[in-house]
């Protein structure tokens, strides 16, 4: 069941897992708007949340994601609920054009734009994702379980382009397992998609693996902001 | 209108914890106040933060009396939560030797150190652990918060590196931030991330660990950090917080352990765990102690270490030092509470000191468990993220040697029990 109520969007989702990683503030800095904060776990190391969707039921179809992120400290609005964290997509990729397109004009965000493949594989407690453009890898990404709990969560995201500086409050439904056993991880290629990250200094495991499955994610009116500058 | 904390929704307990109310942005810094306590007097306090901070009305022994928060009951409670390894706190020994200091220098120092508040009992402190140490010098700190801070602080500069292990205190990390120097972090107790993180470095280098992890029960792997710190021309600090006086036959921590107090660059400790009062120091060459007194900030822009505290922490230091056997008994019941819960098969982690670490992995159930714990007459305290990783919640043991085997039957008895009934044991 996808559409459209009182200005929401719905995505209807199988898997969506994420992983935590630690890399330096200054490269978080040298990503992000001036008016965006990096929350830090520990000082002088952001997080970079590499997120993957396998979406079945959308106003777009069918179609996967891969989102790059950094977690970013969350603004409160007087008489709205706060954000259980906030996060800045700087690159996104999509198996489809049309999900591409509409991500870009609607959300605007920062998209590559190549549509990319990603394969799904499923284990025994784990998800794997193998993310490729072009026949090239991208990403591949291990992402473990913990137990299982239905969960709602409300996020904020930042967005900018070149019209402006966005926010949405993006709430996910589904069953839900985090943990911070470290016994994902990750590779990431050098590759057009990920050439922000290639020189980074990455934990390449996850100090948190998230993971939501049967769920359903609501994006809430985009609103404009005039307080952070565009990069 | 204020921001508020969104209304709980599904199963999952969790939503928010300490980190949600740190990071925010707005154009009023009290934005996030309203939402805070909300949280807190909503959510967090009735769901089982209550059960910390509870105020005590005895003195830190086996057997306590404490005020109840949530239905504001006075219970009498088997003590297994102080730090007070050696039950120093309230030896009379070192109680009149508070009094005497009281009477003659009376309660504060009413000085920075480095103007009026050093005080001939304070040198006689800092000449006496320097002796014990078996170090040209000693310094003398207000609290251990600040001797981390001051010493870490005092020493490095921006542009310099401090190393430390993710699992460091936080005065460890709060020195290093206050430095200015670039802080590392490296994955507990693993020299070999501790050499990737050192290795290609330039200039000065300071890494700094922990004899004994206050969370875990865990024994820093000294030789081999130490040798990867030598290997790169790193300095080498160690906080003996935990382990100060209660590890290595003499009682000189965790470096007398294991061979290498004189590999060790700086030696660090407070009196607040094994000692029994408040304070820390740290110990090395004279040349340190003649700069950190011109450079420790938190130490001379804090008033000197209250004389009364002195007064006890120095007869402390001189039990420490003359009953052996105090040491002989903490270890004692130390094995004996291991060996009580390995042989229930409760699960203790990596510890293998006075501090036992009874995992229960399994966040939403702590604080039930933990309140059941305390009605049914044991003083434990619950500790969950973000004090440790998710999902790896916890009891933390502190066993002392003024328990008794009885007790700690006792407690092991308490404890399986309500662990087997709550399914975290089999």
């Amino acid at each position: 069941m996808s559409g459209k109520n009182e200005g929401l969007v719905q995505y209807h989702f199988r898997d969506a897992i994420a992983g935590f990683f630690e890399f330096p503030t200054e490269n978080a800095r040298a990503i992000l708007p001036p008016d965006l904060q990096p929350i830090e776990p520990h000082h002088g190391s952001s997080v970079l949340s590499v997120m993957a969707f396998d979406f079945h039921d959308s106003p777009v179809g069918d179609y996967g994601e891969l989102i790059l992120s950094i977690l970013v400290s969350p603004r409160l609005e007087p008489g709205q609920p706060m954000p259980r964290s906030a996060f800045y997509p700087f690159r996104l990729a999509t198996t489809t054009r049309e999900s591409r397109e509409h991500a870009i004009e609607r959300w605007h965000l920062p998209h590559y734009m190549q549509d990319i493949k990603i394969g799904w594989e499923r284990g025994d407690g784990h998800l794997t994702i193998h993310a490729t453009d072009r026949g090239a890898s991208v990403v591949d990404m291990t992402i473990t379980e913990h137990e299982w709990s239905e969960a709602s969560h409300r996020y904020q995201a930042f967005m900018n382009d070149e019209e402006g500086a966005y926010t949405s409050t993006i709430v996910m439904e589904g069953q839900f397992s985090e943990n911070e056993e470290e016994r994902g991880g990750i590779t990431i290629y050098s590759q057009a998609m990920t050439d922000l990250l290639t020189d980074w200094d990455v934990d390449f495991t996850p100090f948190r693996e998230l993971w939501m499955k049967n769920g359903l994610q609501t994006f809430h009116p985009l609103k404009t902001l005039a307080s952070y500058a565009r990069r | 209108m204020e921001t508020r904390v969104e209304p709980e929704i599904g199963l999952s307990g969790a939503d928010y914890d300490y980190t949600s109310f740190y990071y925010f942005s707005s154009d009023d810094p009290f934005a996030i106040l309203e939402p805070y306590s909300e949280w807190w007097y909503n959510r967090a306090r009735p769901n089982g933060y209550y059960l910390l901070a509870q105020p005590m009305s005895t003195r830190a022994q086996p057997r306590v009396e404490i005020e109840e928060q949530l239905e504001k009951q006075h219970l009498k409670l088997l003590n297994l939560s102080s730090y007070n390894y050696l039950g120093l706190s309230y030896r009379p020994e070192v109680i009149a030797a508070a009094k005497r200091a009281l009477d003659q220098y009376g309660l504060g120092a009413a000085g920075s150190p480095i103007l009026s508040g050093t005080m001939d009992l304070h040198l006689e402190l800092e000449k006496e652990l320097a002796a014990f140490k078996k170090k040209e010098a000693a310094m003398v700190f207000p609290t251990g918060y600040s001797t981390n801070v001051g010493l870490i602080s005092g020493l490095m500069r921006p542009g310099d590196l401090v190393i430390t292990d993710q699992y460091a205190h936080a005065s460890i990390v709060d020195g290093a931030i206050l430095s200015k120097a670039n802080v590392r972090f490296f994955k507990h107790n693993k020299a070999e991330d501790l050499e990737k993180k050192l290795k290609g470095v330039t200039g000065k280098k300071l890494v700094v660990v922990e004899g004994v992890y206050s969370m875990d029960g865990d024994v820093c792997k000294l030789p081999e950090i130490l040798a990867v710190a030598k290997k790169y021309g790193a300095r080498l600090a160690l906080d003996e917080a935990h382990s100060g006086f209660v590890y290595g036959e003499n009682g000189r921590g965790v470096a007398e352990y294991f061979g290498l107090e004189d590999e060790v660059d700086i030696h660090i400790g407070t009196f607040s765990k094994a000692l029994g009062g408040m304070g820390g120091y740290i110990a090395g060459p004279q040349i340190l102690w003649n700069y950190l007194h011109g450079f420790a900030r938190a130490r001379f822009f804090s008033c000197a270490l209250s004389p009364a505290v002195a007064g006890g922490v120095q007869e402390s230091l001189r039990i420490v030092q003359r009953e052996p056997q105090l040491r002989k008994r903490l270890w004692d019941n130390v094995a004996y509470m291991r060996s009580k819960l390995t042989e229930y098969g409760v699960d203790t982690g990596e510890s293998t000191s006075q501090v036992i670490p009874v995992m229960v992995r399994n966040d939403p159930k702590i604080f039930r468990i933990a309140h059941r714990l305390q009605r049914s007459g044991l003083y434990l305290q619950p500790i969950v993220y973000p004090a440790v990783a998710k999902h790896r919640s916890r009891f933390r043991i502190s066993i002392s040697s003024t328990h008794t085997h009885d007790q700690l039957d006792e407690a092991v008895s308490i404890l399986v029990r309500i662990l087997r009934e709550e399914g975290i044991l089999v």
